[in-house]
């Protein structure tokens, strides 16, 4: 290694700090739902400001997709898919996370009420 | 193209497509991040591009896409637009870093890994319609350090190895 490699690797380690803060200013305010898109189509939306327990079941390209939502965050809890990622993923919560289970066609995104759907065609 | 480095290039086309499968078995941080992976058959794309030529391995890197394609994930499903972007983005960001810049071969496989990254990502924006995603940009671009050092290593010791052989052959 090189000292051009070595400033390769700092620069892109202040690349990652500066959009890891940007992510944290940007963050939108604001009532959080949680929608449920299908071959880019909305089929669900959760109210993230209901903290208690609730499952809901959508269906995805290979069958049931079992989503739950707790305290204000989202995860898929179930779903029929050969690796199991978006399961795996785990819980979100903030407004730039997003949960893509390409086998099922099924995108979560947190998005905050006031915005519009743009993003639908 | 004469029938030695051709025959040469056909048998690190396969070896490329065979490390790409096998790499698939290694579960690397399971789950965290999407996509994120050693790129294997990447060692071989960089030993190409320094043995032979950006040609060469522009042919090797798409062939290998349409291969895995073919046998694994199913040609032009979503996660082979995914990886075509990828590697074409990777292999020609390599071939600018090694003639324009100072960065030895490991900088190189930074660079190629990182421009992976950003090719899938790009490419995901595009099919899925969503913008979220950028949000795996940044873990994709922190973990290509180490991932592109690993590869960086490897590919030198390839190229240090096959330079001498190949003169010999």
């Amino acid at each position: 290694m090189n000292k051009s490699d070595f400033k390769l690797i700092g620069i892109i380690v202040i690349v990652f700090l500066i959009i890891m803060l940007g992510f944290r200013l940007f963050e939108k305010k604001g009532e959080k739902v949680a929608r449920v898109y299908y071959q880019n189509e909305m089929v669900l939306e959760i109210d993230l400001s209901d903290k208690s327990y609730r499952e809901y079941n959508v269906n995805g390209y290979n069958g049931n997709v079992l989503i739950i939502s707790e305290n204000g965050k989202v995860r898929v809890k179930e779903e029929i898919s050969p690796l199991h990622l978006c399961s795996k993923q785990g819980w979100i919560d903030s407004s730039y996370e997003t949960i893509v289970c390409l086998p099922n066609k099924i995108i979560i995104k947190i998005e905050t009420s006031q915005d519009l759907d743009a993003i639908v065609r | 193209m004469e029938l030695k480095k051709f025959t040469r290039l056909t048998m690190l086309l396969s070896l490329s497509v065979v490390l790409n499968i096998f790499e698939s078995f290694i579960p690397l941080f399971n789950g965290f991040i999407p996509g994120l992976k050693l790129g294997l058959a990447n060692s071989i794309v960089l030993m190409v591009l320094y043995l032979f030529s950006f040609k060469d391995a522009i042919y090797i890197s798409i062939l290998r896409v349409f291969m895995v394609g073919i046998l694994r994930i199913g040609l032009f499903s979503v996660t082979f637009c995914f990886s075509l972007g990828g590697a074409i983005l990777s292999v020609i960001s390599m071939a600018l870093a090694k003639k324009y810049t100072k960065l030895s071969i490991i900088g190189v496989s930074i660079v190629g890994s990182i421009m992976h990254s950003i090719g899938q990502i790009l490419v995901a924006i595009i099919i899925l319609k969503t913008y979220n995603i950028i949000y795996y940009l940044p873990w994709l671009l922190i973990f290509s350090i180490p991932t592109g050092i690993f590869i960086g290593v490897i590919s030198k010791e390839l190229v240090k190895y096959f330079e001498k052989r190949l003169k010999l052959l």
